[in-house]
C-alpha cells in the first residue's frame, strides 16, 4: 500500500510547514499573527496561533496513518482537509495583505515556504486516501457505567463551552488595532472543524450523542449551566454579551418559525413581523417617553402581552391556510409581511413611532439593578450585559422546551402528518385546519416573547428591524441548521450572526455571499448541518429509489 | 469525464492567473507608520459606525471614505500629539440591533476615542446610549430625528438625552422652516403641495416646513407620501394635480427627488419643487432635476467657501472609488472636530478618564470652519450653524441665491 | 374627472409594464410549478444591460437617434436577461428538479438577493441610481379633458410594446412546435418525455423567453422613467407575481390582464381610499390575499388541479 508512506510524508511535510516562516516581510498593516516571519525552528516548542493548529493537526495526521482505527480513511480526510484550510486561508490572507505571492515565496533574499508546504502537505494527504469510496463511520455500541457516562458527558459539554469562546473570542474584537482577526477567525473556525470532523468521523460523536440521549434530563441540564456559565469565559466581555443577546432573540424566533416551517411543513416569509409585534407592543408598555400608550407593567407581563397579541395576529396569518397551500400560501405570508412593515412606517394608529421609532425604551432592571451595567457578584465582575445574556438564554431554553414538548405530543405529530400528506391527515381524522393556525399561533408567540425582549436590549423599536430580507435571514437560519431539529435553529441563528460580525472586512459582499449560500445549501446540502432524521427523507431524494431518467427520444415531425 | 475537465480547466486558469501575480509584494521598508510623527503614546481610534452594505451603502460608503480622509490628514500632519490615530469603520446594515452591537464592540475598546455616525436616526436612538454610559463622544453627521438631542418633548419642554452626542447635520427644526420662508415669502408661493418619502429625514423636514408655511399664509393643498422603493410617481403627481399647486416641497433624497421632479414636468405640472440638503447633489439634476427647483442648504455655498473646495479636491485626489455623498463634507466636518479636541486634550497627557471628560467638554466648545461651514454645537449638542443658503438649479448646477442666518419665530 | 382619468392612464402604463414581466412568472409557474422570485431581478438586470449598452458599446451618435437607439437597447437588455435566465436555470434550478418544493422556492430566493447584490457590487456606481438615457419621444401629449390627462409618449410606447408583445407570445405558445412542446410539458412532464419531448430543453426555452421580455420591460421602464435602481426589481417582481396569480397563473391573456388590474389599483387606491399614496402598496397585498384566499385559480384560470 502506497497510501500510508504518503500520508506519513503529508503530515511531516505539514509539521515542516508550521516551522518554516510564513511572510517574507512584516506586511505593511502590522505584522501577522503567530509570528509569520519566524525564523526556521527558533522557537521550536514556542508555536502559537494557526501554526500550532497546523502542529496539531500535523502529528495527528502521522499518528492515525500509522495507527489503525477504525474510521480511519474518513478521520485523515478530515484531517487533511483541515491543513488544507487552514493553510490556504492564512497563506492567501498573507498573498493579499502582502500584494503578490512574494510574501508567501521569495521576496528580496528573505524566503517564507510555510503556507506552501502546508498546503501541499494537506493535498498529500487527500490525495493518498484516494477518491474511492469511504468504509462506513464506525458505530460504537460500548455502555459505560451510568456515573461514567455522565461524567463524560460533563467533560464534553464543558469542552463544547470552552470551543464556543475560543471562537467567539479568536482573533480578538477586530478593529483597527487588529487586522487580521478575519484570518485568525476563518483558520481557527477551520481547525476546530477539522477537530470535530475527525471526532465525528471516528464514530466518538455519535457515541457521545447516544450516551447523552441516554441521560437526557442530565445533558438538558449540564448544557443549561454551561450556557449560562459562558459569561465567565473569555467571551464574557460587553461586546460578545451583546452579540449572543441578540443571536438569542434570533435563535429564539428561529425555534418559533421552526414550528411552522419545520414541523408543520407551512412556509412564513413574513415571520419576522411577529417579532417586529412582540417589540412594539412591549415597546408601548414600557414607559418609553415617545409610546402613545403610556403604560408600564412590569416585564414578565409584557412578555406574556407580547406573546399573546403576536399570537393572535399568527393565528389570523394563519388564517388564510384554511384555503391556501403551498407556495400561495408563502406568498400570502409574505404579502402579511410587507402590509406590516408599510404600515409601522406609517405609524399607524401612532403605535409604531413610524420613521422616528419609539426610541428611549429603558432598560431592565431586577433588585435595582440595571441589565445594561456592569455587575460584580463577590470578586467575579461580571461584564455589562451579562443579565440580557442569561435571560435570553432562559427565553430561548424555554422556547426548546416548547419545541420539544410539542414535537412529541399528539399536536406535534399532527403537524408532521400535514407536512408529509395534508390530505391523508384529514383522512385520518386530524382537523387540519385547527391544526395549522395553531401552528401559525405558537410560532407567533415565540416570536413575539423574543420581540418583547429586543426591544429593551435594542432600546429602540423601529419597522427598519423588521424587513422581507430579516424574513429570509430568519428562513435562511433554520433551513441552515435543519428543519425540525432545536439545536438546528440554535445553531443557524448563531452562524448567521457571528460570521458578518467577525468577518466586517467582508461586509460590502455580505448580501452577495448569503444570496450565494442559500443557493448552495439548497444544492448540497438542503437537509442542514443538524438534519431532522424524519425530514432528511424529504429533502434528499432517496437514493434507494432509483429515479428514472429516460432518454428523449426525437420525434419526426409529422407533418 | 466533463467533470475532471472542468477541474483542470480551473486548474489552468488558477496557475495562470498565479503566474500573471508573479512574486510582487507591496514590500515597503521603514516607514510601517507612513510618517515621521511622535507616535510614542500609541494608537487612538476614532469609530464610525454607519451603512455600508445594502440599500444605503452609497451613503455610507461616501461617509466612510470621507472620514479616513481626515484621519489620514491628520496623521500626515500630525495633528495629534505623540498618538498615531486609526479609523475603524464599522457597518449597522441600517439595523438598530447591529448598531448597537457595533457600538458595544467600539465602547469597550479602550484605545477608541470617539465615534462618528450614525446615519439614521433609528441606529443612534440604538448607538448612543451605549456610547454615552461610556463617556464617548459621538459626533453624527446625517441624523435629523429631534429627540436626539431634545428629547421627546423636543418642541415644547427640551432635555438632552445623551451629553455625549452631537451632531454637525441641522436638525428638521432649522431647514424646513428656512425653507418654507424662502418659498413663501421671496418666491410668492401660496399653494404648495407636500410629499415625503416616509422616513425620518424626510417627514421631520415636511413637518416643520408645513408648520411654517401655513404661518406665513400658504396654504397646504395637498399631502403625500411615496414609499421608499417607488419610482413611479405619475399617480401620486395625479394625486396633487387636481389642487392646483403652484409649488411642490418634497421631504427625501436625491434619488427620488429627481425622477420625481421631471416626472412632475411631464405630467404637465412645470412648477418648481423644493427640498432640503438631501437633494442638493449633481446627481439630483443628473436624475431629472429641473431649472428652478430648489434645495436649501446647510451653511454657506460652497463657491464663497474655500474650505469646501479644499475637501472636494483633497477627496478627488484620495481616489476613493466611490462618491462622497451628501453627506461627505459633514462626516469630514464631524473626524476634524473630533481630532481637533483630541489633539487639545492629550497635548500633554494620555487619554485616561479626565481627558475624556475633557473631549466631551472641548467637542462641546468647538469653533471649527469647515467643508461645511462654521461648526459649533448649543446646549443641545445640536449645530449652530444655523446658516443656510437657498440654491436654485440652472443649466450647470446648483447656483445660489440667498444664504441667511435661521432665527426661529417667537 | 381629469384626476381619475389620469389615474386610470397611470394605472395603465404601470399595468402594462407589470404584465410584461408577470408573463414570465406565468410560463415559468406554468411549466415546472416554480415561483421564480427572482424574476424581478432579472427585469432590473435587463434595465442595468440595456444601460450598460448605452453607455459602454453605443456610439454617441447613434444616442441621437431614438428610433436606432431605442430597438438596439431593446435588443441588448433582452439578450442579457435571457441569458440571465438561462443561467440561472441552468446553475440553481435545474439541479433541484426533483427536489421537494420548498428547496427551489428558496433558492429563488437566494438567487435574488445575489442578482441585486452582484449588480450593487459589480456595475460600476450602482450603489446609487444612474440615470437612464432617454431614448424615446419625451414628454406627454395633454389629452384636453377637465383638467387635462397628460400621457406620456413613453408611456403609450409601454402600452403596445406590452400588448404587441402578449399577443406574440400566445400566438407562440398556441401554435408553434415550442409552444406545443411547453404545454405538452405543463399537462405531463412524463408523457411528454414519452412523446419525444426534451424537457430540458423546453423548459430552458420557457425561462430565456420570460427573461426576454424581463429585459424588454427593464429597459422600457428606464426610457420611461429616465432612471435605474438596484432595487426595483424586487418590488416590480411581486406586484408581476401577484398580477400572475390574478389573471390566472399559466395563463398569457390573464397575465396582462392582471397587470392591468394591478397598476390600476395602486393608482385609484392611492388617490381614494383611505391612507391615499402611502398605503397604497397595501392594498395591492389586500388583493393579493383575497384572490389567493377567494379564487385562487384567478380570472381566467380553471380550478386547480390536485397536487401533492
Amino acid at each position: 500500500m502506497i497510501a500510508t508512506p504518503l500520508r506519513v510524508a503529508g503530515g511531516v511535510l505539514t509539521v515542516a510547514g508550521t516551522y518554516l516562516p510564513w511572510a517574507t516581510f512584516v506586511l505593511n498593516d502590522g505584522a501577522y499573527p503567530a509570528k509569520a516571519t519566524l525564523e526556521f525552528f527558533t522557537e521550536p516548542f514556542g508555536v502559537t496561533g494557526y501554526r500550532a493548529h497546523l502542529l496539531a493537526l500535523g502529528v495527528a495526521v502521522v499518528v492515525f496513518a500509522l495507527v489503525t482505527v477504525p474510521g480511519q480513511g474518513r478521520i485523515l480526510r478530515a484531517l487533511g482537509v483541515g491543513v488544507v484550510a487552514v493553510s490556504a486561508v492564512n497563506g492567501l490572507w498573507i498573498t493579499v495583505a502582502g500584494g503578490g505571492l512574494g510574501a508567501v515565496t521569495v521576496s528580496d533574499a528573505d524566503v517564507a515556504f510555510g503556507a506552501p508546504v502546508a498546503l501541499a502537505g494537506g493535498v498529500l494527504v487527500l490525495v493518498a486516501g484516494g477518491r474511492g469510496p469511504q468504509e462506513a463511520v464506525p458505530a460504537w455500541r460500548r455502555r459505560l457505567p451510568p456515573w461514567w457516562e455522565r461524567l463524560i458527558l460533563l467533560g464534553v459539554f464543558v469542552l463544547l463551552l470552552l470551543v464556543v469562546s475560543a471562537v467567539l473570542t479568536s482573533g480578538g474584537q477586530g478593529g483597527a488595532a487588529n487586522v487580521y482577526a478575519g484570518a485568525v477567525f476563518l483558520s481557527f473556525l477551520a481547525a476546530a472543524g477539522a477537530g470535530i470532523g475527525a471526532l465525528h468521523a471516528s464514530g466518538l460523536a455519535s457515541w457521545v450523542a447516544a450516551v447523552s440521549e441516554r441521560h437526557r434530563g442530565f445533558s438538558v441540564g449540564v448544557l443549561l449551566a454551561c450556557a449560562l456559565a459562558l459569561p465567565f469565559t473569555g467571551a464574557g466581555t460587553e461586546y460578545w454579551m451583546t452579540v449572543a443577546a441578540n443571536i438569542g432573540v434570533y435563535a429564539a424566533a428561529a425555534i418559533g418559525l421552526n414550528i411552522v416551517v419545520g414541523l408543520a411543513g407551512l412556509l412564513d416569509l413574513g415571520y419576522i413581523a411577529f417579532l417586529g409585534i412582540g417589540a412594539f407592543v412591549a415597546a408601548n408598555l414600557s414607559g418609553a417617553a415617545a409610546a402613545r400608550v403610556g403604560v408600564e407593567l412590569p416585564f414578565p407581563l409584557v412578555m406574556l402581552v407580547s406573546a399573546v397579541v403576536a399570537g393572535f395576529f399568527g393565528a389570523i396569518v394563519g388564517s388564510p391556510t384554511l384555503r391556501v397551500r403551498g407556495d400561495y400560501l408563502a406568498i400570502v405570508t409574505l404579502a402579511f409581511g410587507e402590509i406590516f412593515v408599510r404600515s409601522a412606517q406609517n405609524d399607524i394608529g401612532g403605535l409604531t413611532g413610524g420613521s422616528n421609532a419609539i426610541p428611549g425604551i429603558p432598560p431592565l432592571s431586577l433588585f435595582g439593578h440595571g441589565f445594561d451595567e456592569r455587575l460584580a457578584l463577590g470578586t467575579v465582575e461580571v461584564a455589562a450585559g451579562a443579565a440580557y445574556y442569561v435571560l435570553v438564554v432562559l427565553v430561548v431554553a424555554a422556547a426548546m422546551l416548547v419545541f420539544a414538548n410539542l414535537k412529541d405530543s399528539r399536536l406535534g405529530r399532527a403537524w408532521i402528518a400535514i407536512r408529509e400528506d395534508e390530505d391523508a391527515a384529514r383522512a385520518m381524522g386530524i382537523r387540519t385546519g385547527q391544526v395549522k393556525i395553531l401552528a401559525f399561533l405558537v410560532g407567533a408567540m415565540l416570536a413575539g416573547l423574543a420581540g418583547a425582549f429586543y426591544a429593551h436590549k435594542t432600546a429602540t423599536a423601529s419597522y427598519e428591524s423588521f424587513r422581507f430580507i430579516e424574513s429570509v435571514t430568519l428562513l435562511a437560519a433554520v433551513i441552515l441548521g435543519g428543519m425540525g431539529t432545536i439545536p438546528g435553529a440554535v445553531l443557524g441563528a448563531s452562524i448567521l450572526f457571528v460570521l458578518p460580525e467577525k468577518l466586517r472586512e467582508f461586509s460590502d459582499y455580505r448580501l452577495l455571499l448569503f444570496g450565494i449560500a442559500l443557493i448552495l445549501i439548497m444544492r448540497f446540502r438542503p437537509q442542514g448541518l443538524v438534519p431532522d432524521v424524519h425530514r432528511r427523507a424529504e429533502l434528499v431524494s432517496d437514493p434507494e429509489q432509483p429515479t428514472v431518467a429516460l432518454p428523449a427520444v426525437p420525434v419526426k415531425a409529422g407533418r | 469525464m466533463s467533470r475532471t475537465r472542468g477541474v483542470a480547466a480551473t486548474g489552468v486558469v488558477l496557475v495562470g492567473a498565479m503566474l500573471l501575480a508573479a512574486c510582487g509584494t507591496n514590500r515597503s521598508e521603514g516607514d510601517a507608520g507612513g510618517s515621521s510623527c511622535d507616535t510614542s503614546k500609541g494608537t487612538l481610534v476614532i469609530g464610525m459606525i454607519a451603512p455600508m452594505s445594502g440599500g444605503l451603502s452609497a451613503i455610507g460608503l461616501g461617509m466612510r471614505n470621507s472620514a479616513d480622509l481626515a484621519v489620514d490628514e491628520a496623521n500626515e500632519k500630525c495633528t495629534v500629539p505623540g498618538y498615531q490615530l486609526a479609523f475603524q469603520p464599522e457597518d449597522d446594515q441600517s439595523l438598530p440591533q447591529i448598531a448597537a452591537q457595533a457600538a458595544t464592540k467600539l465602547a469597550s475598546d479602550p484605545a477608541v476615542a470617539a465615534v462618528v455616525g450614525t446615519y439614521n436616526s433609528s441606529t443612534a436612538q440604538a448607538a448612543a446610549p451605549i456610547l454615552a454610559q461610556r463617556s464617548i463622544v459621538q459626533i453624527s453627521p446625517g441624523n435629523t430625528g429631534p429627540a436626539l438631542t431634545r428629547g421627546e418633548q423636543a418642541a415644547t419642554d427640551p432635555k438632552r438625552p445623551f451629553p455625549t452626542y452631537f451632531r454637525v447635520a441641522a436638525n428638521d427644526l432649522v431647514q424646513g422652516p428656512f425653507g418654507a420662508r424662502y418659498l413663501v415669502q421671496e418666491a410668492g408661493k401660496k399653494r404648495i403641495a407636500v410629499i415625503d418619502d416616509g422616513k425620518t429625514y424626510g417627514v421631520g423636514l415636511v413637518e416643520n416646513f408645513v408648520t411654517e408655511a401655513e404661518r406665513l399664509g400658504a396654504r397646504i393643498v395637498a399631502r403625500e407620501k411615496v414609499g421608499e422603493k417607488d419610482t413611479d410617481f405619475s399617480s401620486t403627481i395625479a394625486a396633487i394635480r387636481s389642487s392646483r399647486p403652484d409649488a411642490v416641497y418634497y421631504g427625501g433624497e436625491y434619488p427620488a427627488a429627481g425622477p420625481l421632479s421631471k416626472q412632475l414636468a411631464e405630467a404637465g405640472l412645470d412648477i418648481p419643487l423644493m427640498g432640503g440638503d438631501g437633494i442638493a447633489d449633481p446627481q439630483y439634476i443628473e436624475l431629472g432635476g429641473r431649472p428652478g427647483d430648489f434645495a436649501t442648504n446647510i451653511g454657506a455655498p460652497v463657491e464663497s467657501l474655500p474650505s469646501a473646495r479644499a475637501f472636494v479636491d483633497a477627496y478627488a485626489a484620495a481616489g476613493y472609488p466611490e462618491p462622497s455623498s451628501a453627506y461627505g463634507p459633514m462626516t469630514y466636518d464631524a473626524t476634524n472636530v473630533i481630532i481637533q479636541a483630541l489633539a487639545g486634550v492629550v497635548e500633554d497627557g494620555e487619554l485616561d478618564d479626565a481627558a475624556r471628560a475633557g473631549l466631551i467638554d472641548a467637542v462641546q466648545r468647538t469653533d471649527y470652519s469647515g467643508a461645511s461651514g462654521k461648526v459649533a454645537f448649543d446646549e443641545f449638542g445640536d449645530t449652530t450653524n444655523k446658516v443656510l443658503t437657498v440654491s436654485t438649479v440652472e443649466e450647470d448646477g446648483f447656483v445660489p441665491l440667498d444664504t441667511g442666518v435661521f432665527e426661529p419665530a417667537s | 374627472m381629469s384626476t381619475l382619468l389620469s389615474q386610470i392612464v397611470n394605472g395603465l402604463v404601470l399595468g402594462s409594464l407589470i404584465g410584461l414581466i408577470a408573463l414570465g412568472y406565468t410560463m415559468v409557474y406554468g411549466i415546472i410549478q416554480l415561483i421564480n422570485f427572482a424574476h424581478g431581478e432579472v427585469f432590473m438586470v435587463g434595465a442595468y444591460g440595456g444601460l450598460a449598452i448605452s453607455t459602454y458599446l453605443l456610439p454617441a451618435v447613434l444616442q441621437q437617434q431614438w428610433w436606432l437607439a431605442l430597438p438596439l437597447l431593446l435588443a441588448g437588455g433582452a439578450v442579457i436577461s435571457g441569458a440571465a435566465a438561462v443561467a440561472m436555470e441552468r446553475f440553481a434550478y435545474r439541479p433541484l428538479r426533483n427536489a421537494p418544493r420548498l428547496a427551489p422556492l428558496i433558492t429563488a430566493l437566494g438567487v435574488s438577493v445575489a442578482l441585486q447584490e452582484a449588480v450593487r457590487v459589480f456595475y460600476p456606481g450602482a450603489f446609487s441610481p444612474l440615470p437612464f438615457p432617454r431614448v424615446f419621444l419625451e414628454g406627454a401629449y395633454v389629452v384636453p379633458i377637465g383638467d387635462g390627462v397628460p400621457v406620456r409618449y413613453s408611456g403609450l410606447l409601454i402600452i403596445v410594446v406590452s400588448v404587441v408583445l402578449s399577443v406574440a407570445l400566445q400566438r407562440f405558445v398556441d401554435h408553434s412546435r415550442q409552444g406545443r412542446a411547453m404545454r405538452a410539458i405543463a399537462q405531463d412532464r412524463d408523457i411528454a418525455r414519452l412523446m419525444g419531448i426534451d424537457p430540458d430543453r423546453v423548459i430552458v426555452t420557457t425561462f430565456a423567453l420570460g427573461g426576454v421580455l424581463a429585459g424588454v420591460a427593464g429597459v422600457l421602464y428606464g426610457t420611461d422613467l429616465g432612471f435605474v435602481n438596484i432595487d426595483i426589481g424586487f418590488q416590480t417582481g411581486i406586484f408581476a407575481f401577484t398580477a400572475a396569480v390574478l389573471g390566472g397563473i399559466g395563463n398569457i391573456r390573464g397575465a396582462v390582464v392582471g397587470g392591468m388590474v394591478i397598476g390600476l389599483v395602486k393608482t385609484l387606491g392611492g388617490q381614494y381610499l383611505p391612507g391615499g399614496t402611502a398605503y397604497d402598496y397595501v392594498w395591492i397585498f389586500v388583493v393579493l390575499i383575497a384572490v389567493l384566499v377567494y379564487r385562487p385559480q384567478g380570472f381566467f384560470g380553471e380550478p386547480e388541479r390536485v397536487r401533492a
